[in-house]
Order: structure tokens, then sequence, then C-alpha cells
């Protein structure tokens, strides 16, 4: 089984440098030289370049890929400043992917890096089709199921992602997704007369799973009666997911820091016409401005381990609801569509 | 800068947030995301420490610094970084070591919250201490691979970062590694040694040639006498060698480093001296080999017929090949002459530092450990998993360093709104748990252990130490700075008042050589130590034991209960544990069962009969094994530790004593400098459960 890992690695045809080799030296050591080189190969895009597109294009950038694209139409806001730290203050009013530029490409001189400022309700297959994983920040469901649609044609891993304030989660579309898994066990080596000794053996196994298209979860009800005890035990945080989208498509905007009471108000209203008497508080809900650091970090980190996992073929990535807790720092997963 | 904007936070955050003074220790993989996240949240004022600089190998995850900052202070230039992320913060960088005596607990009083981001154990204790006697929040991090941790340490209301015994360092004994070594781990711990001999900082313990005063040698001659055959023992090969040993047993080799140097470094001569005469004089001490397979001397001649020749360059920068036999001699070779241009430029008594990134140097371990694991059948290993155990390589990623710092800032919001419940520590994993999580809180604070012997007021330990072996200056150096963590202790017998060891410098310098027993450190004795600068004072009570051949020859028991025999007091795992296991790796009840019942296998996993201490750093280890009795599918790429099995000190039988006046070489594996090293208390319960597994057996 090892050798078919090494097999298909070959087949990418690369050979690290003397300077690749020492510049990603501790990760190799964690994830193999195979994971590396593939991770060499992989083509990425990164949309929507907010706080969060930031952290996840430093981590992926960090982490020795081909080349990543930087898409964004929007411009660099005051807001950006609480998390964006790939746009200069200087830059504020410029376009946030090229903006961007400078200062990704200070993270890793090895990576291709370039920006894009079409619009993406203009980007089509073809666009997506350059890439081996794509990943969107920040867009409204309509546009998120679009994509997710042609990533499903074309068989591109596909990642919807954002974060609220201090609340984040990730969505995986990865269709069939094949992977190797070390499976440890316990061998006893001792004789039979003798006081029992183990070793460990480790086998990497073969994996291959289905990951449902993002209708799945457009079309799931939290409402379900047999879906209430696990709502009970794994907290609001579906629902918030839930009621920051209705309040995306409904105002064709975010809960903004400078109508931050109002905002609020509305935010209690959709919560209460979409479930009534949840655990979600209002206090909570005050967590949800602009994009703040530390949270975008973890979520940053979570959604680029994701896809170096997607790349490199190596463990599971979550299928397919990820879902991040400020106040617990809980971070789960939760299964939509999957049977 | 979001407390800069109104409305951003909550009006009380924003406030508190403004107005915060924050202390960062650290500026490596977690440090670095750290103080992104706090300049970037509106942290203005803020201080950041580190002694370190800047490595190629550390640009891959601390994204602050980058390929123009090599050899920089890690401090100073994320301070720089960082400001460009928020122009409007101020941040003080000290270029420096937090357990230097410029930062005392008057330093720590003046911050709201420090969060540590260390990566060695040492700096760990110390700035648990000086935030305890503060009574400043401690938001204290760690990464190993894919892991982190994150958990709140504050006085009165948790467990201090001591209060749970930590996995000693892994050590060897000395003729483990000089006579009879049977892990690879052995041959690279003994090449380490030999490049320390001939290039490195002569180091008295690190002796690499046999060792004649092995005690199994010597059961063998004692034998070998009673029934009053000639045998092979030692002491008759001492007549017949031109190499006499001493009464410590070390064969007087008349200072290798200057025998080399006087050889000209000639390899073929080195090369087998090394690994045929020495090898040679092994197999002499034929009872060391009546139940092990017998070592297999190598000759250079015969294996480079024509000379080392110039492949050694090409090949050493083949990493992850296993080198052969001959290509280990080329290599061998190479490094050779290119360590020894480097020593013989070095002026007066200066020597070379052995560094994994040092190229000569790690090729000479390489091959100097696989030729040793040759001739002793052990496998061999590439120069890149070698490079991996000889610096001790915790691997680390940017994900798990950005999410742990993610996790680290979010609780200091918590800790400034003193919303204390928030705060139980978080754990992240690779896989999933039972509940399908992977950032895991705790589910409630573990009390302080009432026995901590750092927090709990009073605080005591017992220390078997084998009084007859140790001298004073070991127990200051081995025992009270490098076990418990002082910088510069005093101690007192308590019972005469008298000074055993002095702060100030010189004043018991009379003292070092002798044995504690010498000085009548004995068993039953109570010495108080107090470290002035820590604020801390221990008693230790001293119960002797007799070391045996493999016998570390202290250990720190930090829990007086563990001395209680077996049978008198047994050890039971409390309720509380199970449930704290659960807490901490949040399965779900109802896997409770049957891991409690392959539980017991972990203890008799423990439980094994190697006598020497042999305890893993690597808090994934413990995961692994874990894990892997669990039969859940383990972390996938944690391949370097997994062949180690946890093994924990059992052997507790104090038997005859040995008229060795040598202190016994122990040989330890320091902390890698460079790397966040793991999880620090990843499995709390899981240690608790190994203590009530060690049971301890007096006689």
């Amino acid at each position: 089984m090892k050798m078919d890992v090494e097999e298909s690695a070959k087949e990418t045809g690369v050979e690290l440098t003397d300077a690749e080799n020492e510049l990603y030296d501790r990760q190799i050591r964690l994830w193999g030289l195979e994971s590396q080189k593939r991770l060499r190969t992989a083509n990425i895009l990164i949309s929507g370049l907010n706080g969060l597109g930031a952290e996840i294009t430093k981590n992926i950038i960090l982490s020795g890929v081909n080349l990543v694209k930087l898409h964004d139409d929007k411009l660099v806001t005051e807001e950006d400043f609480c998390s964006q730290f790939l746009a200069a203050r200087e830059s504020l009013g410029n376009n946030r992917a090229e903006a961007s530029l400078t200062r990704a490409r200070a993270l890793n001189p090895m990576v291709d890096i370039s920006a894009d400022t079409q619009p993406l309700s203009e980007k089509t297959a073809d666009f997506f089709g350059q890439f081996d994983v794509v990943v969107i920040n920040g867009a409204s469901n309509e546009e998120l199921l679009r994509i997710d649609t042609i990533c499903r044609e074309l068989g591109i891993k596909f990642f919807a992602t954002d974060v609220w304030g201090m609340f984040g989660f990730h969505y995986a579309g990865l269709q069939k997704h094949c992977y190797v898994e070390n499976v440890i066990k316990y061998k006893v080596i001792s004789k039979p007369n003798e006081k029992v000794k183990y070793e460990t053996v480790s086998t990497p196994v073969q994996r291959e799973v289905e990951y449902p298209s993002y209708s799945n979860w457009l079309d799931f009800n939290i409402n379900a009666p047999n879906y209430q005890r696990k709502l009970k035990r794994d907290g609001p945080g579906i629902i918030l997911l839930r009621v920051l989208q209705n309040f995306r498509s409904t105002y064709k905007r975010d809960p903004s820091y400078k109508t931050r009471e109002a905002d609020i108000a509305l935010l209690e209203q959709i919560r209460d016409e979409l479930v009534p008497n949840s655990a979600l508080s209002s206090d909570t809900l005050g967590l949800l401005f602009a994009q703040i650091s530390p949270a975008v970090a973890v979520v940053g980190g979570v959604v680029a381990q994701e896809i170096i996992k997607v790349v490199t073929k190596m463990e599971a990535p979550h299928r397919n609801l990820f879902i991040f807790n400020p106040e617990t720092c809980m971070g789960y997963v939760e299964q939509i569509g999957v049977n | 800068m979001a407390a800069a904007i109104d409305g951003v936070l909550p009006a009380t955050l924003q406030e508190l947030v403004k107005k915060s003074k924050v202390l960062v220790v650290g500026a490596g993989g977690i440090g670095c995301e750290v103080l992104k996240n706090l300049v970037l949240s509106g942290f203005t004022d803020i201080e950041i420490i580190d002694l370190d600089t800047i490595d190629l190998s550390n640009l891959n995850r601390q994204f602050l610094f980058h390929r123009e900052h090599v050899g920089k202070s890690k401090a100073r230039v994320a301070r720089e970084s960082a400001l460009s992320f928020n122009p409007d913060a101020n941040i003080t960088a000290y270029h420096d070591s937090v357990t230097s005596t410029d930062y005392g607990v008057n330093f720590f009083k003046k911050f709201d919250v420090v969060l540590s981001a260390l990566d060695n154990r040492a700096a760990r204790n110390h700035v648990n201490r000086m935030c305890l006697n503060a009574d400043v929040p401690l938001i204290e991090s760690g990464t190993s691979g894919y892991n982190g941790q994150v958990e709140l340490i504050k006085r009165g209301l948790t467990q201090c970062y001591e209060c749970t015994p930590k996995e000693k360092q892994r050590s060897f004994p000395g003729c483990t590694i000089r006579n009879t070594p049977s892990e690879p781990i052995h041959c690279i711990v003994w090449a380490k040694h030999l490049f320390n001999q001939l290039f490195g900082e002569s180091v008295e313990d690190e002796d690499i040639s046999p060792d004649a005063a092995d005690p199994e040698a010597q059961e063998a001659a004692a034998e070998a006498k009673d029934t009053g055959s000639a045998g092979d023992a030692p002491e008759g090969l001492n007549e017949k060698e031109s190499e006499p040993a001493t009464a410590n047993g070390n064969v007087v080799r008349i200072n290798t480093r200057q025998w080399a140097k006087d050889c000209n470094y000639d390899a073929g001569k080195l090369f087998n001296k090394f690994f045929n005469e020495d090898i040679n004089y092994l197999l002499r001490m034929s009872n060391l080999w009546k139940s092990r397979k017998a070592p297999v001397p190598v000759q250079w001649d015969t294996l480079l017929i024509d000379g080392a020749g110039s492949k050694g360059p090409e090949l050493a920068r083949q990493t992850h090949k296993i080198w052969t036999l001959e290509e280990c001699a080329h290599v061998f070779a190479n490094a050779l002459k290119e360590l020894s241009a480097a020593f013989l430029k070095l002026e007066g008594n200066d020597t070379l530092v052995w560094d994994k990134d040092d190229q000569p140097a790690m090729d000479f371990v390489a091959a100097c450990a696989n030729v040793r694991s040759h001739i002793f059948d052990i496998e061999r290993k590439s120069r890149f998993e070698i490079k991996s155990m000889a610096g001790n390589i915790i691997p680390a990623i940017a994900t798990t360093n950005a999410i742990t710092a993610g996790i680290s800032v979010l609780r200091a919001f918590s800790v400034l709104q003193a919303k204390w419940e928030q705060c139980k520590a978080v754990y992240a994993r690779l896989r999933l748990n039972g509940r399908n999580q992977f950032l895991v809180p705790d589910a409630f604070f573990p009390a302080p252990n009432p026995n901590c012997y750092v927090c709990a007021s009073d605080p005591a330990i017992t220390l078997r130490i084998d009084t007859k072996r140790v001298q004073i200056k070991a127990f200051r150096d081995e025992v009270l700075i490098k076990t418990l963590n002082m910088v510069n202790p005093d101690v007192t017998v308590e019972s005469t008042g008298s000074i055993l060891i002095s702060s100030e410098e010189g004043e018991t310098e009379c003292n070092e050589q002798k044995l504690l027993s010498d000085m009548n450190i004995v068993d039953g004795v109570i010495l108080k130590c107090d470290d002035f600068f820590q604020s801390y004072e221990l008693s230790i009570i001293i119960s002797h034991f007799d070391a045996e051949r493999d016998d570390v020859l202290f250990e720190v028991i930090a829990d007086k209960n563990q001395l209680q025999p077996k049978d008198e007091k047994p050890v039971e795992p409390e309720a509380e544990p199970s449930s704290r296991k659960r807490a901490a790796n949040g399965n779900d009840a109802t896997d409770d069962g049957p891991s409690t019942s392959k539980r017991s296998r972990l203890t008799e996993v423990e439980d094994d009969d190697d006598d020497c201490l042999v305890v893993e750093d690597d808090d994934d280890v413990e995961e692994q094994v874990q894990e892997s009795v669990e039969d859940t599918v383990a972390a996938a790429t944690n391949k370097l530790t997994v062949d180690c099995p946890q093994k924990t000190a059992t052997k507790r039988k104090p038997s005859k004593t040995l008229d060795d006046e040598d202190v016994e070489d122990i040989t330890e594996i320091l902390d890698s400098s460079d790397e966040e090293v793991g999880p620090t208390k990843c499995k709390r319960t899981k240690l608790e459960e190994t203590r009530a597994g060690e049971v301890i057996n007096i006689d």
C-alpha cells in the first residue's frame, strides 16, 4: 500500500531542490517527502481577500504549493485592518487582491502568486478549471451553489468559508476523494512465557469517500425533530450560520459595526423566525462584526490544513461542515447530506 | 486594530483590549502568530521576549520572518513586522532569556496577562513560577505536529504548569551507550559523544570507549573467580591490554583528542580504532554477549580498498537514502576532513559545537551512528531520520501554530473580562473524537494538585537517590537545576542548619566534588532549598537507594504517597480520572467502557521489564500509545516516534551495592532549541493514570 502512495507521487515528476528541502525540512518531517512533492504541484484559488482570505493565503503559501491566485473585486476598507494583514495601511481604497500581493510574495518567494480583480459572478468554468482547489470567502449562497456545481463537473475540490466577527465555518465539497490514512495497531512481540511487550505497527490504508453537494446544506432542516438532540449537544453554532447567511441574502450585505445595535436587532429577528426559542443568545450576536484576528487565525488555520490534506491525499478531510464556536473554542464537524 | 474601531468589539471588551498590558514570551511559531493577533485586535501595549535568532528552517511557519532576516533577533524582527500591521501599537522587544534575573517578579507584575509560546520545559516551568508569584494569569500554549494545546494557569483557580509530573527526557545509561547498544538512538548518542570527544567541548561522562567497569561484565568476573575458571574477565584483559582500566573503569586513552590530532586525523586509523579495536575489546567482555548478539568489528582497508576518494560530499547530500557501510565510510572520511580542518583553525581552547544544521557535523554523526549500528546488527537509518533523532526535532507546521495562537488570544479576551468559566483548556487534534470535535475544550478545570511541589503551600518532594554515587555538584546541576528547574539555589540541611550549596559564587565550591553520603546527606535527611530569584522554597526528603547497572541515579517523587509499598496501599485510579480523560479526549461516555478495559493493557506496556528509565519527552508518543491501545486510527505522520513505545521506570529492587566510585553517566537528549516543544500537558489524565499504574516496590 505504501508503494502505491510512492508510485503515484512519482507521477508528478517533481523533485525538490536543495533549497526547498531546507526550507520545508520541518514539515517534511511531519507529512513526508511525497506529500511535499504533491504540494509542490498544486494550484490554489483564494477568492475573497478579507482577513480570512489573508490567513488561508498565508498558510498555503508557507506550505509550498506551486501557485496561488488571489481573487477579489472589492476594495480595502478600514474594517480589513482588524485581520487583513497582507494589505498595508496605505492601500486603503485599492483592490484587496492587488494590495495583498507584495506581502504575500514575501512569505515565500518560491510560490507563483498573482492577482485577479474580475467580479466573481463573471467567472466561469474556464477560470475555475485552472485550479486543483478553489476556496471562496464571503460569497452568497447562490454564488456558492453555482461554483460548487461547476467544481463538481470539473472534479475540482471546493471550499466555501466565512468568518463573521469571531464566528466561522467551512463547507467542503470534495466529490469523490481518495486518501491514505495510517492505521496504527499494537503487535505483541514478546514470547508466550515472557512479560508482554508491544510494538506499534503502522499500516497505510487507502480510503475513498463521497462528499455531497452544497445544495444539501441549503436544503438542510435544522428544525427537524430528529436533529434536536444533536443541536442541543453541539450548541447553537449551526443556527448562527443559518441566521448570518439569511441576513446576507436578505440585506445583500453583512452586519456592520457602523449600525451595530440596529443589525443586532435584525439578527435577533431572523433568529426568532428561523428557530424560535433557540439557545443563541443576544450576547453572541454582539460578537459578529468585522473579522476578529484570533478567530480568523483559527478558522484560516483549519481551512488551510484541510487544503493540505486534500492536496497531499493524506488523512481524512472533514466531511463536510466545520463550525467554530469562539466562546468555548470548540470546533466540530457536522455531516450534512451524508448517509 | 479591532478595538480602535467603535462597534467592532462589544464595548467592555474594546476598553479592556485598549488599556491592557500584555507580555508574549517567545517569538517562534506560536509567538509570531500571537503577536499578529494581538496588534490586529487592537492591543497597543505589548512586550515580547525571545533569546533566539532566526534560522532558515523557521521560515516555513514563523511568517513574520523572511530570508533576509536569517541570523537576526526573533523578538526584534517580530516587533518590526507586527508594527507594519498596526503602526499604532507600542511593542517592546527583548532579545534575551526570560530566565535572566533581569525579569523578576516585579517585571511580571506589570502585565494584565502573560501569553507563553515557549519551546522548552525549563523556561515554561520558570514562567509558571514567576506568574504564580506575581499573581498574573498565564495562558500557556504548545504544539507538536498536528497537536496543539492552550490552557490558563491562574493562582488558586487552576492547576499550575507543574501540578502534573512531566515525562522526563529520554535518557540512557552509560554502559548501554558504550558497551551494549540495541537501538539506533544508542548509536546516534554515541556518535554525538564521539564528535565531542574529538572536536567538541569535552564532557567527562560522554566517554565513547568500552566501559570495563560495566557491572554486568564484573559480575561475570566474580563468577569466573568463584568457579575457579580462568575466564576472560576484564581484569585479565586489562593486564594484556596496553590501555589499563582506571578505578572508574574508563579505559585510559591518553586523550582521544590529542591522539587523533597526532594521527593527522587519518580516516583509516580513526575508523579502525573506533570500529575495530574498540569492538574487539568489547568482544573480550564475553559475559556481555551471552544473551546478546555479539558485535562484528569492521575494518577500513577491507571496506575501502582504494581509500576514501571523493565520493563523500555527493553521498552526504542523499539524505533520504540509507547508506551502505562503504558509503558511510566515504562520508565519515569526508566529514572528518572538514571537521578537523575547522577544528585546527580554532584558537586556544576553543572547540566546535555540534549542531544538527551544520553539514559536516551532521554527516559525521550520521555516518558513525550507522557504522556502529551495522556492527551491532541494529537497523541503519537515513541521514534525514538520524537528524530528527540526534536533533530531537519536533516537527512544527504553520497551521497548527495559527490555530493554537488564535485560541490563545481568544482565551486572553476571556481572561481580561474575568470570564474564567470560558477559560478551560483546549486541545487541537488531527482527527475527530467520538463527538466529531477536533478543537476540544476541557469540560472543567482540574483542581490544583495539593501535593504539587511548586504551587502547594509548603511544597516538599521525596528524592530517591543513590547518595553513595552522586556528588554535590551533580545534585545541584542535575537534580535542582535540570530536574527541579531552579535557577540559582541555596541549600541547607534542615536539622543542622549548615549550608550545603550556596548561590554565592565560590562559597561552597569545596563541597562540589564530594558525594552526598560524604556530606552526611543520607536516607531520611531533609534539605531546605531556596531559590531567591524565583521566590521558591522546597523541602527535599532524601530517600537513599542503591542503583543497579542500568538504573538512573535519582528520581523525584513529587507525591510521597507513592512511596507506600503496593500491598499496604493499593493505588487505584479514582473515579475522577476517567471523567477527566473524557474531558481531555472528548470521547463519548459510551466509549468509556471498552477503553477502560483496554487501559489495563496500556499499563502492562508501561510496566515494561526494561529496567532503565526510558521516558519519552514528547506527548505525541503518549497520544500514540493511547490511541493505538484503543485500536483507533492514530495520527498518520508521527512515524518518527511511533517505534518507541513508552516505557516507564519500574524496576525498583534495591539489591547489592556497587563499589563503583564513578557516577554512572546518564546521557540526556537535550531539548532542541528551535522547535515548539509539544503540547505541554496533553494528557493530564493519561499522566495520572500512568502514575497510578506505576507502582513502586520498596523492599
